[in-house]
């Protein structure tokens, strides 16, 4: 059966649903079984995709299964991890943001900056601080704009990401590479095994999480997004909420960019290019839906966890990059694909 | 011998039968009405017979041959056309364009379409039809009334011998609907055969020869239009008498809750004004674009007014916003749920408690566990069936979604409640708990406004009502001196009827 989507495959979830009400009639065991296994692939199906990954690998390529090797995997997934939070904030209110990677870049700029001066306590404070003013300030502005003047965040965002760059590239055109050694704390850091990378990355999924699930300003980000009508009509208001996903968004990116210049020791104005797009794959193969009003942070995490796993599984697999390419490209929309196709059975 | 007969149709979707057994015989020169609640099986059992659902079990006889109708192009070649419920127009296309949307007339050249032809074409069919539209006309700038016609067009356009209207009147005004059972009538007087769905009865039993009901899937009679009664087919439709659909009380009006003074917006409506009362039920009737949504959205500052005022317990209020407006005590149910109202994708949860949720939440944290028992008594109360409350709101029916709706508002009643189309496109049954809500709430001293197009709703649940025409209030009538004609009379502007306005 298909039953296509929008408002077709709606009707005939109404159908299903108004039968459904008065009484389900018997139906054969096995078909029941099935339907419970199209929904718990529905639910669920993500974290089974990432430990069929992690098993493939493990029996696949030796040295995967080590510990120290699962911690890179996550340290090397905290930037896009991060990044991808605000994302999905962005994403759940229909939007989007395109600008996160000429924003890390600028922000990684700045902070780069003050990282290569005398450790005095101003610099040292700018150096930590700075690129997370810059990621507001950046992410602010993109809200203002979609919010207060009404132009589509696609658009808006794909300026500033050609803005933004164009600045950071005209600021410093070369890199920084003489940083203080205190700054390699932040990315190159650990709390007994955990690198801090991972820690702020869990730290902030965790927040996210919390944010979106028990508060009223999580819960307006999902109406926002599935109905602005119907929020505006219900007193919410709505360009607040618009524009302050966007700073939400900046702030991570601000944070993204702090751990990646303090990772690389170094701060380029080329830095970051194509992260929007990592990130974006990240919360769409966790289920985030680009309509608004669909997905959750831990489903994005896992997502941005799953091309993580693969890229270093196919590393260790000898996969040329050009063929690692391809295959991220096809796993993303086979995924979006396969829960389109489960969505509608119900 | 009729042109179809469907035997023993069923369909399922996944483990629900919405199809169960249907026999269905459609003759020409008929107009045959399929009437049934929401969910009751009436479209699917049509887009069985239109190709939608090539899984369909049963048979299925056209002039006696059998066929396997397995896709809408096959349909339409057997000569069935299928009139959706749902607009189903390309807005930034012509009407002629849209009329012959997938049959373009070619041009002379080579891969070209002639535009001219297709124009020319249109205007030739909605001169036989008698319907005035510009063919060159773009449908994003039609009203809806005149997408629905051009959707009938484009259905007749294929020459059917099987013409099937889903629902067709939903948007359209008295004098429309008039109109198009004069369309009706002549189509079928010239051999085709038609299927009308409708769960509006007097409508039925205008325009239908036979009726056939339907509930839960299945067939529970087919008679001719004669041999039924308003009673008896509610009572089929439902499987139950229904003691009152407008089960409105004695009112006893209280303090003027809402006043409305010279109020107008630029191009939509003009110096109105009006009160009501806690406890009141002010009905407010008009056609289509008579201005009384608008005069709705403008209380409730959805489009704020830009002249007059508003005023709530005696107190002038601004309002500028929905928010203003709820601040006030005002609150408003959207003529169109799923537009304005319903967060489709969101949980039952979530769509009941969003107004209510700042009471609901400390310090911004929201308390599950109030949240869920506020919600389960509102369901209890409303009779809202559904069983979880995380069940996706886009998946409950018509009559469910707009009491969901309503009820958002009730979590944390407002003083003045309008009430914009309640009751448009859900059943009878559903209908009448709605309207008994309504009037326990009048009951409670709420003051309600209810806007709507439906005249029995109007003089069943209103103890006053006030008739809008051309932007303006144009007569007010007592519960006791309305009547169906009286109303109409002043809303098409026939007579200045009704105690006019001071």
């Amino acid at each position: 059966m298909k039953t296509g989507t929008g408002e077709h495959g709606a009707r005939v979830r109404r159908a299903v649903a108004a039968a459904d009400q008065d009484e389900a009639r018997p139906t054969a065991p096995a078909r029941r079984l099935l339907l419970k296994f199209a929904a718990a692939l529905r639910d669920y199906g993500i974290y089974f995709a990432l430990a069929g990954l992690v098993g493939y690998f493990s029996i696949a390529v030796p040295q995967f299964r080590s510990a120290d090797n699962g911690l890179l995997i996550l340290l090397q997934v905290s930037v896009i991890g991060i990044i991808s939070i605000g994302m999905t904030f962005t994403i759940l209110t229909a939007g989007i943001d395109l600008s996160v990677g000429s924003l890390l870049a600028m922000a990684g700029m700045m902070s780069g900056v003050f990282a290569q001066r005398e450790p005095t306590i101003l610099n040292v404070g700018l150096a930590f601080a700075l690129p997370i003013v810059v990621g507001l300030v950046g992410g602010a502005l993109n809200g203002l704009v979609i919010a207060g003047a009404g132009v589509n965040p696609l658009i808006v965002t794909l300026g500033t990401l050609t803005a933004y760059r164009g600045f950071v590239v005209w600021y410093r055109v070369n890199p920084i590479y003489d940083l203080q050694p205190y700054y390699r704390v932040i990315g190159q850091g650990a709390l007994g095994p955990f690198p801090i990378p991972v820690l702020i990355l869990l730290l902030m999924a965790v927040a996210a999480g919390v944010v979106l699930n028990h508060t009223r300003f999580g819960r307006y980000v999902y109406v926002v997004g599935g109905n602005p009508e119907a929020a505006r009509a219900a007193g919410i208001n709505v360009p607040l909420m618009t524009w302050s996903v966007y700073v939400i968004s900046g702030f991570c990116v601000g944070l993204a960019a702090l751990i990646f210049t303090s990772r690389l020791m170094a701060a380029q104005a080329i830095s970051g290019q194509g992260f929007e797009l990592q990130a974006i794959a990240a919360a769409v193969v966790g289920g985030a839906s680009l309509f608004g009003g669909r997905g959750k942070i831990s489903k994005t995490i896992v997502g941005a966890l799953i091309m993580g796993v693969l890229f270093n599984g196919l590393v260790m697999l000898n996969v040329p990059a050009p063929i690692q390419q391809m295959a991220i490209g096809v796993i993303i929309i086979a995924a979006v694909w396969l829960d389109g196709i489960l969505r509608q059975r119900r | 011998m009729p042109i179809v007969r469907m035997q023993e149709v069923t369909k399922t979707f996944g483990s629900t039968v919405a199809v169960d057994r249907v026999d269905l015989d459609l003759v020409a020169g008929e107009v045959h009405a399929l009437v049934g609640e929401n969910g009751a099986g009436k479209s699917t059992l049509m887009r069985v017979l239109a190709g939608f659902f090539a899984d369909y079990a049963g048979r299925i006889t056209i002039d006696g041959r059998p066929v396997r109708i397995g896709h809408p192009r096959q349909a339409r070649a057997l000569g069935i056309a299928l009139v959706h419920q749902e607009l189903s127009l390309v807005p930034a296309l012509s009407v002629a364009e849209n009329i012959f949307l997938g049959r373009e007339p070619y041009s002379r050249v080579p891969g070209f379409v002639s535009r001219r032809a297709a124009e020319d074409g249109a205007r030739r069919l909605c001169a036989d039809l008698g319907i005035s539209l510009d063919p060159a006309a773009k449908v994003d700038r039609l009203s809806v009334a005149e997408r629905q016609l051009v959707e009938i067009v484009k259905g007749v356009a294929a020459n059917p011998r099987v013409l099937i209207l889903d629902e067709p009147t939903s948007s359209l005004t008295y004098q429309e609907i008039r109109e198009l059972f004069r369309v009706i009538t002549s189509l079928a007087g010239r051999g085709r055969a038609i299927v009308y769905i409708s769960h509006k009865l007097d409508e039925v039993f205008t325009v239908a020869d036979h009726v056939t009901v339907l509930r839960d899937g299945r067939r529970v009679a087919t008679e001719p239009v004669a041999r039924w009664t308003e009673a008896s087919l509610v009572h089929a439709m439902v499987g139950r008498d229904l003691s009152a659909l407008f089960p409105r009380s004695v009112a006893t009006p209280g303090e003027i809750r809402l006043e409305v003074r010279d109020l107008g917006r630029r191009r939509a409506f003009r110096q109105v004004s009006f009160e009501v009362r806690g406890g009141e039920v002010v009905g407010l009737y008009g056609l289509i674009g008579s201005g009384r949504s608008a005069l709705a959205e403008a209380i409730f500052g959805l489009a704020p007014a830009d002249t007059g005022e508003i005023r709530v317990d005696g107190h002038r209020v601004t309002i500028r916003s929905p928010a203003d407006a709820i601040r006030h005590g005002i609150a408003l149910t959207p003529e169109d749920r799923r537009l304005r109202g319903l967060i489709p994708m969101l949980s039952l949860r979530t769509n009941l408690s969003l107004r209510a949720l700042r009471a609901l939440c400390r310090a911004g944290f929201v308390d599950h566990e109030r949240e869920r028992a506020a919600v389960g008594r509102l369901m209890d109360a409303l009779a809202i069936k559904a069983a979880v409350q995380t069940v996706e709101v886009s998946i409950l029916s018509g009559g469910t979604q707009q009491k969901v709706v309503i009820g958002r508002w009730l979590m944390a009643p407002p003083r003045i409640l309008i009430l914009d189309e309640p009751t448009r496109g859900i059943d009878v049954g559903a209908k009448a708990e709605v309207h008994a809500i309504i009037d326990r709430l009048a009951a409670e001293g709420m003051a309600v406004l209810l806007v709507s197009s439906e005249l029995p709703e109007i003089l069943g649940m209103s103890d006053r009502i006030l008739v809008m025409k051309a932007g303006g209030i144009a007569g007010e009538f007592l519960r006791a001196e309305a009547t169906e004609e009286g109303i109409m009379a002043v809303a098409a502007g026939v007579a200045a009827a009704g105690r006019a306005q001071a």
